[in-house]
């Protein structure tokens, strides 16, 4: 753990600089979207169905409209034909394969358990509930299609009236070149990993606060969100309000993974209701609602087959995907194309074929979540595992023998990507020293004499930013004030990743002024520009790179315009702390304040034909992807009495570029690998075979816990991206990286005693029960 | 049903609520008394967000109705904060460790944390982590936590860094 | 997930409790710590027009020795017997008590309470079961004993009318060269128990085994003595009684419950193996006693 050091002048970035954030939400200070509250507010509530699939034959909401405090009840007929187009921006023109046929209430059929039916607007949400307990409605119910099989078998489609439940399919087939492969290879090695749902679950659930006011026809909406803009986009199109009358603005936000990109159903209602009634309402998801009826994810399927040579080379793979998005996913969608296209991951894998699709089912919609295509990792370290494991191969050995090497660089992976700047040798070799694992070798065939059960496992990935359609580009704006103090506006929407303190470290190394005099704004389309929000680890490469562009702008007018003061030329001029200096003359210095006032106030002092003030806008085209790397290695125990799996050790080397702050980097690594612990050990959205979701509350559904996660070891390789400052993302690696290296210990440890485990999540009961 | 009066003792001052008996002691430090620091995580007594002190016993206020406050003593996060802006010597540790991203579950864990090193001065590894298993935290993987709590306990908390 | 609205009773003595309860029958629930009852009124899986708070009433606190038995008040906080030292007379109390959620929850939770709640998967009445434990219950017509065997019914459901309020709950002391363990599985640190064993042991002077006790937990709709392994084990001589065999009979014929964390199977083969490790446990302590 990097202790903080206390910043060293004109040396920010790289520092780990204690945040600006702490303060306020240490001591209760945040603003979250449940803090908010207006005059005159009220309170909505829904009413969900207990069914998964179901005509619904009769709703009387007669009884809850006479409730106390109720202002309102509204059904599919009072909201549905108010509505405009409800998907997000990537769906609108087919961009992401076709997105559920959202509306705002259940019209007549409902879809999955907890799909909404009716909503409750009043005075508080005690007394929605208790009118919530008063609707009536019955079902008529269908056979749910909760799986795969019972998706593709034609018995029925989710979506009344669609040709089937496809969502998303793409195929590259087996050619003859490919087949021939495939018949004289050494080995051939087909395996089936399913990945089991589980989900984002942040400790804020989702909410919003909608205020419609007619007189100054303006819509504003406090929102728990990590993409401000695009919420406005959303609900301009669900209203048909002009974007420019609607203002969102985020707050403080309590965590969000993926989920909160992009704005879901309930909150769209939401708006809908406020500007339909003309009230201020406010809608906090409670706990069970989110378990069941928010997002999940990771429920996907991968056979994999790959030929290798007699030496352990990958020649060939084919991956048959399929993943389930329930019935309303929100934004996400399908994973498969990104899952298949980047399978080959860090290794030489030849020539790859695939084929994927994407299913509805009557369940809980997937949204993005932290690594939404992460299944290509998940399985492919598994994979390594099991062929190393047929061969008679160490999976040390075999990624050694297949990892793209430096000097191979740039090197095109079969699906057509391009590898650049990344190092996933020089990550496996350093997680590999740090857990000792020729060490762990020979302690674990002493435990095993024991009768104790130890194991070990690797995962190697690189992580793709993108910088493709709407994630192409990336806005700072800066403005100096006369006082000289700095503002900087981002179009981000930050949930935890410190963007303020990091920007503001940026700002402090780039620009030559001190952190306490940068402010950074986010999270207000009023005040912010246009931007995607935050998620897809961007805000490394490029948020990092936006505003150290709009800094090293900002320092070069300012320069210009210090040099026409001090009468020294802008290439001897260097600015530390807001003083400007003159290099040679120790004297001859001006203040940041001074060269403001000079910008706005005295525009007759300014060098000829330059535009007064200080204020810089710039947006920074990345380029279409990058890509960030690692290796995690874990040590497992495995309880034989119990199956019970216990984290010995956690190492992660990890290479995101020049780090701007390490705190906030080992944090993202340590929040995604418990992610990603839990995920494999814990997490698990369950339904029974009619459609039910079993794990409704945090009784059932379990989180990891502060005994759950060991102390993590991070090692840090820096190899710089071509994006502006080297800075690369590091986001989502931990929950990409994480659930394979903990399967592939618990699979090393049982393999020992010829045990093999494919169902997840790896529960005790399910490892006991592969123990034989 | 009808609403009751009812007096309780709120960060060291008196304060009297008018609340259905049904209101839990979270919703009305929030509403009622407008203390927003203190948050709803589950509202099924399993996350810990919602942790305050009631008589100096960390408690979950999710799980207790205000009228069962009546005549008690009440302390929430922002009565664990010093009033001038700076920090506790608890919430320091945390900020010097990073021991908090999105904040959400903050409040709780500082409360928590305040009321486990004042009966735990010496806590071993082992007893930090199953005193704080009673708190769920989905952003930092508890390391930055679980350091600060040593550093806390340690009393060597290095005073409030620039910014 | 507000809850329903109720009417809210505090009373002061036991008798008005008892009063309450009785005028309202089904549709009062007493309220204890809290940290079972609250949930379900929350998700509002469970709804009563009358809710009676216990934790004004007087004299339901406190932890005393009373003739070989320790008395523990049953508005006792969890948390409170944990710190008491009196409470090291009952070793197997002892050890249950911090096994219960995490601290937060012990501050509020009673010992009374958990007890009446009755959650098969719950260590307190596994305790009282395992050491035949009195059960002392107030109603309208005065002060009765009951024993734990007759106490536990079925799921969350005691022999408790519904205008009956649990006083206390009286734990027998051992006397002699004795032992004691509480082993459970849960998935977590602090979460119910998958599957739970309490048992205790005692020694003659020979080192026979004189007298024992297996209570299982998360075994069944109640918690379960398991009498066929406590006689296997009563009679043996030192070390050679077969615990793996014990344990395998304590759980012969129980019926565990199939869920999410486990199937009746994994149940009775991890309860088995618990068993075995705390009378290993316990026959260690008492023979060093």
């Amino acid at each position: 753990m990097t202790t903080v050091q206390a910043a060293t002048a004109g040396r920010f970035v790289g520092q780990a600089v204690p945040r600006k954030e702490d303060p306020r939400l240490l001591t209760g200070r945040g603003r979250y979207v449940d803090d908010v509250r207006l005059p005159g507010m009220l309170h909505a509530h829904f009413v969900r169905s207990d069914v998964a699939r179901a005509r619904i034959t009769r709703l009387d909401v007669s009884a809850a409209r006479q409730a106390p405090g109720v202002v309102a009840v509204l059904t599919a007929d009072d909201l549905n034909a108010k509505a405009g187009p409800m998907l997000p921006t990537l769906f609108v023109g087919g961009a992401m394969g076709r997105g559920a046929p959202v509306v705002p209430l259940a019209p007549g059929d409902v879809r999955f358990v907890g799909d909404p039916v009716a909503m409750i607007v009043a005075e508080d949400r005690y007394a929605a509930e208790d009118a919530a307990d008063l609707v009536e409605v019955d079902y008529d119910p269908l056979p749910p299609i909760v799986d795969y099989e019972s998706a593709l078998s034609g018995t029925g489609t989710v979506h009344p009236g669609w040709d089937g439940n496809i969502a998303a399919q793409m195929e590259v087939p087996v050619d003859p070149g490919l087949q021939e492969i495939f018949d004289t290879a050494a080995h051939v090695v087909t395996e089936t990993f399913h990945q089991h749902r589980y989900s984002a679950v942040p400790m804020e659930t989702r909410g919003v606060v909608a205020h419609w006011d007619p007189y100054r026809e303006q819509m504003d909406v406090w929102l728990a969100s990590q993409n401000p803009h695009e919420a406005r986009l959303v609900f301009s199109r669900v209203t048909g309000l002009p974007e420019n009358r609607i203002r969102v603005m985020i707050g403080d936000v309590g965590g969000g993974f993926g989920l909160k990109n992009f704005t879901g159903r309930e909150e769209q209602v939401v708006v809908l209701a406020s500007y339909v009634l003309g009230r201020p309402v406010k809608w906090a998801e409670d706990r069970r609602e989110h378990l069941i009826a928010s997002a999940h994810a990771r429920v996907e399927r991968v056979t994999a087959r790959v030929a290798v040579d007699g030496e352990g080379k990958f020649l060939a793979a084919h991956v048959d995907h399929m993943d389930d998005v329930g019935a309303y996913p929100i934004g996400g969608g399908s994973a498969g194309a990104m899952v298949a296209l980047f399978f080959s991951g860090p290794y030489r894998m030849g020539r790859l074929a695939w084929r994927t699709a994407s299913v509805f089912t009557n369940t809980c919609g997937r949204a993005a979540y932290r690594g939404p295509w992460q299944m290509e990792t998940t399985a492919r370290e598994q994979m390594v595992d099991v062929v190393a494991r047929a061969i008679g191969m160490d999976p040390l050995e075999l990624r050694r023998r297949n990892v793209v090497r430096r000097e191979e660089l740039p090197y095109t992976m079969p699906g057509g990507m391009v590898l650049e700047h990344v190092s996933p040798l020089e990550t496996l070799e350093q997680a590999a020293a740090a857990i000792d694992y020729a060490g762990f070798r020979a302690s674990q065939a002493a435990a095993l004499a024991d009768g104790q059960l130890l194991g070990i496992g690797l995962s190697l990935y690189v992580e793709p930013q993108t910088g493709m359609g709407p994630f192409a580009n990336e806005p700072a704006q800066m403005r100096i004030q006369p006082d000289g103090r700095v503002d900087v506006f981002l179009g981000s929407g930050a949930h935890g990743q410190g963007l303020e303190t990091t920007t503001a470290q940026l700002v402090a190394e780039h620009l030559g002024v001190d952190i306490d005099d940068v402010t950074v704004h986010q999270g207000d389309t009023e005040s912010t520009p246009f931007g995607p929000g935050t998620g897809g680890s961007r805000s490394g490469p490029m948020l990092g790179a936006a505003v150290q562009q709009a800094a090293t702008s900002m320092r070069d007018k300012v320069f210009a315009i210090a040099g026409h003061l001090l009468e020294a030329s802008p290439d001897d001029l260097a600015m530390e702390k807001g003083v400007i200096s003159v290099a040679g003359s120790p004297q001859a210095s001006i203040t940041l304040a001074h060269v403001a006032g000079a910008a706005y106030l005295n525009s007759g002092a300014l060098p000829p034909g330059l535009e007064p003030g200080l204020e810089v806008m710039v947006r920074y085209k990345a380029p279409a992807g990058m890509y960030s790397n690692a290796c995690h290695a874990c040590t497992v125990s495995v309880d034989r009495a119990s199956g019970a799996v216990r984290v010995l050790r956690y190492v992660v080397s990890e290479d995101c570029g020049v780090m701007i702050n390490p705190n906030i980097v080992e944090g993202q690594i340590a929040g995604g690998v418990a992610q990603g612990i839990g995920g494999a050990l814990l997490e698990h959205n369950v339904y029974d075979d009619d459609g039910n979701p079993l794990a409704a509350t945090f009784l059932d559904y379990l989180l990891p816990t502060a005994g759950d996660i060991p102390d993590i070891e991070y090692h840090h390789i820096e190899t710089p991206a071509s994006t502006l400052g080297g800075y690369k993302g590091v986001g989502e690696g931990g929950a990409i990286g994480a659930p394979p290296s903990v399967f592939n210990a618990v699979a090393d440890a049982l393999a020992q005693v010829g045990a093999h485990i494919t169902d997840q999540p790896l529960t005790p009961a399910r490892v006991r029960e592969a123990l034989g | 049903m009808d609403e009751i009066p009812v007096t309780m003792t709120v960060n060291g001052r008196r304060r009297t609520v008018l609340i259905e008996p049904r209101k839990t002691l979270a919703d009305t430090i929030r509403e009622d008394c407008e203390l927003t620091g203190t948050h709803l995580g589950c509202e099924h007594g399993v996350c810990g967000a919602c942790t305050v002190l009631l008589d100096g016993e960390a408690v979950r206020s999710c799980l207790l109705f205000a009228v069962q406050a009546e005549g008690h003593e009440v302390t929430t996060i922002e009565g664990l904060s010093p009033a001038d802006g700076s920090l506790s010597p608890i919430q320091e540790a945390f900020r010097q460790c990073h021991g908090l991203q999105c904040g959400f579950c903050t409040p709780g864990f500082i409360v928590s944390v305040h009321a486990f090193l004042r009966d735990h001065a010496n806590p071993t590894d082992a007893e930090i982590r199953e005193g704080l298993s009673g708190n769920l935290c989905r952003c930092t993987g508890y390391q930055g936590i679980i350091a600060a709590v040593k550093m806390a306990a340690s009393g060597n908390v290095p005073t409030g860094a620039a910014t | 997930m507000k809850p329903a609205p109720f009417a809210y009773h505090a009373p002061t003595t036991v008798a008005d409790a008892v009063g309450v309860l009785g005028e309202h029958g089904d549709d009062a629930k007493a309220l204890a710590g809290g940290q079972s009852l609250v949930p379900l009124l929350a998700l509002r899986l469970a709804r009563f027009a009358h809710l009676v708070d216990l934790n004004r009433v007087e004299g339901l606190t406190g932890i005393q020795r009373v003739n070989g038995s320790l008395e523990v008040g049953a508005m006792t906080r969890q948390a409170v017997a944990e710190r008491s030292d009196l409470v090291k007379a009952v070793p197997l109390l002892a050890q249950a008590i911090p096994l219960i959620g995490h601290f937060q929850i012990r501050n509020r939770g009673t010992v009374g309470g958990s007890i009446a709640h009755a959650d098969p998967a719950s260590e307190l009445p596994a305790v009282a079961l395992a050491l035949d434990a009195s059960l002392v219950v107030a109603s309208p017509s005065g002060s009765r004993v009951v024993p734990a065997r007759d106490f536990f019914v079925s799921t969350w459901t005691t022999s408790l009318a519904a205008d009956d309020v649990l006083t206390a709950v009286r734990f027998p002391v051992w006397e002699g060269r004795c032992g004691f363990a509480i082993e459970e599985f849960a998935r977590r640190s602090g979460d119910f128990a998958v599957t739970g064993a309490a048992c205790g042991v005692a020694l003659s002077p020979s080192g026979d085994v004189s007298r024992a006790a297996v209570a299982l937990f998360g075994m069944g709709p109640t918690p379960l003595r398991a009498a066929d392994a406590e006689a296997a084990l009563v009679g043996a001589a030192p070390g050679a009684a077969d615990l793996s065999e014990i344990g395998e009979l304590a759980v012969r014929g129980t019926d565990p419950p199939d869920d999410l964390h486990g199937s009746s199977a994994y149940r009775r083969r991890v309860g088995a193996h618990l068993v075995t490790r705390a009378l290993t446990r316990a026959l260690e302590e008492a023979n060093h006693g």
